[in-house]
């Protein structure tokens, strides 16, 4: 049973609590096994027997395995324990360097664990996930079998190794080798391919992107630490708490603007990492990697790093006046901008990789409307989902030769062999669609509803944005369905076309083996049931919810808007304001009544005078009907599966061709991605590029010279120094009384 | 003076060790004669276990410093040995090969033994000197034995020359210090460490030391420097060494140069650090932490002058053996730094004078590898000694190859080498006492010295071999000192820390020590300097 003086007794005692209980040494297991993993995979690369086997496959899924159910084992520690409880697990002592007693004169950073529901949370689906798509790939990437296979997956346990480190690190800076040590796989799994030039342009374009973003990471964390002399979270948030009363007595003038900086730098970072604005335009070039990687690192998990940092470091963020808000809004034309993207482009797996930009944008969105249970929900529902989406998109293009043109393929489900693929890709389908009573469903609503609730800067405006572009989803969503699952059958393969297949005129389609067919059937029921989640612990949205509230990610209140609304308004979702207002609040779907709390009245925003809890699920499931049935008159083929509207007969055209040219060159546009990298390229890589010939030629004549110069002078000196060595005695004499002489004389007139 | 003998047992040792040799070398059985490396072995290992049984010498200037030296070349006097083992007798072998007559006759392999140990033996005693005469005795018994060794180390004329080089230019330099030596006697009236310091002291805190007494240090240093191969006394290092075979130079470039530094250090502790650094005429003391300035300004520029030349003359040279021994001639700059920073500072590395005792060490030990290197190769029946022979040699000799690479690459103070871990704390303790232009200049100094370090350890490495291996001499221990020597380049820096800590021990002035006496004086003068401030 749920109590609300658990949390209560947490925020009252949040500012007081010391370090906290320490955990169960295992925990430590979850990151390292791994690590062992990928070292294993490296002596498989070794040892020559092992390496011409699927060892290093089973090596990962296994380790991986094991840290899946460790993790589970947390998870009811956890959950079993005391609601919140937050526990250490310290490895060991990694930096600490002192130069003085005082409180900030310490740099303390252990090799230790920071575990409460939040990370138990994100590790369920990143071990769950990583598991699962290990033994996806074990057969995606059975062609590759020898030394490349050892590197994937050494690279893919490595990265799960950063992953953990990021989540589980019990302070930021262990966050930021997590950090990086992902953006470094990341780098070598888009790079995998590396005879290909596109590949190698793609890993190289995502790691500069996401150094950018990483500076501004790096330049938050030292800053939190110079102001707040920590960047241990046990010692930072105790420290941060201050400021949160400060806010919630209105007085954020007393907030220092330093303060208010930290999460602007730690902003720009999340951004990198999770593809937003306007760092966003790595993750669909990302998409040159295998397609596992895609589907774990691209979609589920590593992407997802940015809601995280941002979800861990809630406190911080929600004391400045500006960062939420920008959240929110970079997280609402993100979503727009990418889906309306998505919309045009025929190949299907960079269409998932917009769709995963896109909805990332939803969880920012989220994150800035105050819900960041909202946001982690649906972090939740979209790794099952779009992992699935991914990887059937990956057994099409495996089956398929490399095919991924919706003009090329149509009606794949009714091929012998690919029922599961076809129905794996519809329940995909319907979750990102938001079809009602799917997991993608409920998470998006709690997102929408809170655009409307929450009293921001535009974020209704912002609400309505989403609202339009999840009407947008569905309908590139199902595009891809109905173009490519069903419909009249028909098959060209892509270029990559199999060396056993002999010659390329006898292409035939395998379809999926055991393991693809396995791990997508787990997905497609992980994604259903992840909806269910939604139901349990209803009274604090959801089992996701209450993971969430047990987290730093709740212990604050904020309201948002003006000054005198941010004092009184809270968050009904988070379950703190309960004390903070000592008033007991009823549970969702009652929100309906404006509320009155501290005498002050409550800026509760409504949708078109309703309550948006009450009427977001309808007005969500309005539009994404509406969406998917488009895609259906324009897509769809005919008959049932073009559900009677759909007149499509053959792959490569349908009727939303007829409506090309009256778009005008929205469509060109579109379909050029707005030609943001043609922007890009103009204002900053060409400019860069001419400053960097100028520089070059600076550095050839001038440094260079001056360097080379430098350089000659030990040479010149010694060969003027060289007749003397003559090898003649008497020479040598000389020279040593000649200096004894000159010594003397020196030392004579300088001092004496 | 009888109770001196509870500290001279490793010098006993080494001296009785001696004897035997001398005996057995004239024994007519060859396989007794064979005996004389073991029985050195041995010795010197014993005398370096004594050594560091033994407790500090009460009336040295440093009396931790003497069981630290000594055991420091007792150890790497066993790894020379090593090296040095054999070198006489390949030469008999040789000559027996082109049929030169009865060789047994001019076999001189017990000489050559027992010239080393003596030559060891007098290293120890600079280590237990207290006083000039002493002082000059040992250093004279560490050098005369290397001369001849030089001579008759090979048989080619280039070794005689070489010897007699080397001799002359000794004698010159011996000759110099002992001027130095007498005049310092003159200027106070002893010949006894303690005694002359105390005097000093008097002198300095009566208005001036005695021009004369500092004209005689002045002298002594310089001369000295002859043994550590400083500039102006360098000349003779890059002949010497290339014309004595490469195992003599391996020795030439510890033995005398511990013994040198051991000296400038009894030397310079007679006026200490206590002087101000403003104090131009360091006729009086100051509150600071320096040298009286004319022995810095000497130090200071015999260290400039000596880091560089020998620097930029290794550049220009493609016989291994020349550019060790210029690089050697740098090295010796290198640890002047530490002696111009002085004993300064609780920590180790901000004491100078322990740096440069650590860096004895560990020079000791990485060289022996560079030179074992060559020692241990062959072309023709000479010594393969061109840059040349190193080409590939990780390939064909891959024991060497590495050898030389770890060896070149901790000399040049290659991050998580010995040779780093030596380096560094010659800057912090130059930084430490304020000795900036001096750390920049060692700082240009050791990106020189990288050039043709890299070289050393770029051609095994990198380079394809050329022709056929180089053939190994019939000398196998050679290359097991190179192995160990190499291991001690790569090991040591996990032991490193208490080898420091050792160091930093033996760098604690004596009691009587002019350093010392002159404390509490020094404290006075920082107070009255504090007081002033405050008010």
């Amino acid at each position: 049973m749920h109590n609300l003086a658990g949390p209560l007794s947490q925020v009252a005692s949040s500012a007081d609590v010391g370090v906290p209980a320490q955990g169960p040494a295992w925990a430590s297991l979850i990151v390292f096994l791994p690590l062992l993993a990928c070292a294993l995979c490296g002596v498989c690369a070794i040892v020559p027997a092992m390496r011409r086997t699927k060892l290093p496959a089973w090596i990962t899924v296994a380790l991986l395995g094991v840290s899946f159910v460790l993790t589970v084992l947390l998870y009811q520690d956890v959950s079993a324990g005391e609601h919140a409880k937050t526990v250490l697990v310290t490895s060991w002592e990694w930096f600490h360097l002192s130069w003085g007693d005082a409180p900030g004169q310490q740099f303390v950073a252990s090799f230790g664990f920071y575990i409460d529901s939040l990370t138990v949370l994100w590790m369920l689906f990143v071990t769950g996930l990583a598991t699962l798509i290990a033994l996806y790939a074990s057969e995606y990437m059975s062609h590759d079998v020898g030394l490349g296979y050892c590197r994937f997956f050494a690279a893919f346990s490595l990265f799960v190794f950063s992953m953990a480190c990021l989540v589980m690190g019990d302070n930021l800076l262990l966050l930021y080798l997590g950090w990086e040590g992902v953006g470094l796989c990341s780098y070598l799994l888009i790079g995998y391919f590396y005879n290909e030039a596109g590949a190698v342009a793609a890993a190289k374009k995502a790691f500069i992107m996401n150094r950018i973003g990483d500076l501004g990471l790096a330049l938050g964390i030292m800053l939190t630490f110079w102001h707040f002399g920590t960047i241990q979270y046990a010692e930072l948030f105790p420290l941060v708490a201050p400021y949160v009363e400060a806010l919630k007595a209105g007085d954020i003038g007393q907030i220092p603007l330093v303060v208010q900086a930290i999460p602007l730098l730690l902003m720009v970072g999340a951004f990198g990492k999770s593809a937003q604005l306007p760092l966003y335009v790595w993750l669909p070039d990302a998409m040159w990697g295998p397609t596992p990687v895609s589907a774990l690192i691209h979609a589920a998990t590593m992407v997802t790093a940015g809601v995280y940092l941002i979800a861990r470091t809630y406190p911080l963020f929600a004391v400045s006046e500006l960062a939420l808000p920008i959240v929110a809004w970079v997280g609402t034309l993100t979503a727009l901008l990418s889906a309306t993207i998505a919309m045009a482009q025929f190949d299907i797996k960079r269409i998932m990789a917009y769709s995963t930009v896109s909805q990332l944008g939803y969880m920012f969105a989220g994150l800035g409307f105050l819900t960041s249970t909202g946001a982690a929900f649906h972090v939740f529902t979209h790794a099952f989902f779009k992992a699935s989406l991914f990887l059937c998109c990956g057994a099409v293009m495996h089956g398929f030769a490399g095919q991924l043109d919706l003009r090329r393929l149509s009606g794949v489900s009714f091929m012998k062999g690919w029922g599961i693929v076809g129905i794996a890709m519809l329940i995909g389908c319907l979750n990102l669609a938001g079809f009602p009573l799917t997991a993608g469903f409920f998470s998006k609503d709690m997102i929408l509803a809170e655009a409307f609730v929450t009293p921001g800067p535009g974020y209704a405006l912002a609400g309505w944005i989403l609202l339009v572009t999840a009407g947008l989803t569905a309908y590139y969503t199902f595009r891809v369905f109905f173009r490519v699952f069903v419909g009249p059958q028909h098959a060209e393969p892509g270029d990559e076309v199999h060396a056993h297949d002999g010659h390329d005129a006898h292409f035939h389609p395998h379809a999926p083996g055991w393991a693809i067919n396995s791990v997508l059937a787990i997905l497609a029921v992980a994604s259903i049931l992840a909806a269910g989640t939604y139901f349990i612990e209803k009274e604090q949205h959801g089992w996701v919810g209450k993971m969430v509230h047990g987290s730093t990610a709740a212990e604050i209140v904020v309201g948002e808007g003006e000054h005198a609304v941010r004092a009184a308004a809270f968050r009904h979702d988070l379950v703190g304001e309960h004390a903070i207002h000592g008033e007991s609040h009823e549970p969702a779907g009652d929100h309906a009544t404006p509320e009155e709390a501290g005498g002050s009245s409550i800026a509760h925003g409504s949708f078109l005078g309703m309550d948006p809890h009450a009427v977001m699920y309808y007005v969500s499931s309005l539009f994404g009907i509406a969406g998917i049935l488009t895609a259906a008159y324009l897509h769809g083929p005919r008959g049932l599966f073009g559900l009677f509207i759909g007149s499509r007969t053959e792959a490569a055209t349908s009727r939303a061709d007829a409506l090309v040219p009256a778009l005008g060159p929205l469509v060109q546009w579109a379909r050029h991605k707005w030609y943001v990298d043609e922007l890009y390229d103009f204002l900053i890589v060409k400019p860069l590029w001419v400053l960097s010939h100028i520089f070059h030629l600076i550095d050839q004549l001038l440094i260079d010279g001056l360097v080379d110069l430098m350089g000659r002078l030990p040479s010149i000196g010694g060969r003027s120094i060289r007749p003397s060595q003559s090898g003649v005695l008497h020479g040598y004499a000389v020279g040593m009384a000649s200096g004894l002489a000159f010594l003397l004389l020196l030392v004579w007139l300088l001092t004496l | 003076m009888i109770e001196r003998i509870a500290w001279l047992w490793p010098e006993i040792i080494l001296f009785l060790a001696t004897c035997v040799v001398m005996v057995l070398g004239v024994s007519p059985r060859l396989a007794l004669r064979r005996q004389c490396a073991f029985v050195s072995g041995l010795a010197l290992f014993l005398a370096a276990m004594v050594a560091i049984a033994t407790g500090p010498m009460a009336t040295s200037p440093w009396p931790q410093m003497v069981p630290f030296m000594k055991g420091t070349a007792g150890f790497v006097g066993l790894l020379t040995l090593l090296v040095l083992a054999g070198t006489v007798d390949r030469e008999v072998d040789r000559d027996q090969e082109l049929g030169r007559g009865f060789a047994a006759l001019r076999a001189n392999r017990a000489e050559f033994y027992a010239f080393f140990l003596f030559s060891m033996t007098g290293l120890m005693l600079c280590a237990s000197a207290d006083d000039l005469i002493w002082l000059f005795l040992a250093l004279e018994l560490t050098s005369l034995p290397t001369y001849v060794m030089v001579t008759i180390s090979t048989r080619r004329s280039r070794s005689q020359e070489a010897g007699v080089k080397y001799f002359f230019l000794g004698a010159l330099g011996a000759a110099i210090f002992l001027y130095g030596f007498s005049l310092l006697y003159m200027g106070t009236g002893s010949t006894d460490l303690g005694a002359i310091s105390t005097q000093i002291l008097a002198q300095a805190e009566g208005g001036a030391i005695n021009d004369i007494a500092m004209a005689g240090l002045v002298l002594s240093l310089i001369g000295v420097s002859f043994k550590i191969a400083a500039v102006p006394m360098h000349f003779y290092t890059a002949d010497v060494y290339q014309g004595a075979a490469a195992s003599v130079s391996a020795m030439l470039a510890f033995v005398p140069k511990a013994a040198g530094f051991i000296a400038i250090l009894l030397l310079v502790s007679t006026v200490g650090w206590q002087w101000g650094v403003a104090d131009t005429a360091g006729v009086s003391l100051g509150a600071g932490h320096s040298l009286p300035e004319p022995v810095r300004l000497l130090l200071w520029v015999m260290a400039v002058f000596t880091m560089t030349v020998g620097n930029v003359l290794a550049l220009l040279q493609r016989s291994i053996k020349r550019i060790l021994a210029y690089s050697s001639i740098a090295h010796s700059g290198y640890m002047l730094v530490g002696v111009i920073a002085g004993p300064q500072g609780a920590r180790f590395i901000d004491n100078g004078v322990a740096a440069t005792l650590f860096y004895l060490l560990s020079y000791g030990l990485m060289n022996v590898g560079a030179f074992a290197v060559v020692a241990s190769m062959e072309h023709k029946g000479e010594e393969a000694d061109d840059l040349d022979a190193l080409r590939g040699l990780c390939r064909t000799r891959p024991w060497l190859g590495w050898t030389m690479v770890i060896c070149a690459l901790s000399l040049l103070g290659f991050p998580f080498t010995l040779g780093f871990f030596a380096k560094v704390p010659l800057f912090t303790s130059g930084i430490a006492a304020g000795e900036y232009a001096l750390v920049v200049i060692l700082g240009i100094n050791s990106a020189i010295a990288a050039f043709y370090y890299l070289r050393l350890a770029a051609l095994p490495m990198l380079e394809e071999p050329v022709g056929e291996a180089p053939a190994l001499t019939r000398v196998p221990a050679r290359i097991v000192a190179g192995v160990l020597s190499a291991g001690a380049a790569l090991g040591m820096v996990l032991v490193a820390g208490f080898f420091m800590e050792r160091a930093a021990r033996a760098a604690v002035p004596g009691l009587f020590d002019g350093t010392h006496a002159s404390q509490s004086a020094t404290d006075q003068i920082a107070r009255s300097g504090e007081r002033r401030a405050d008010e």
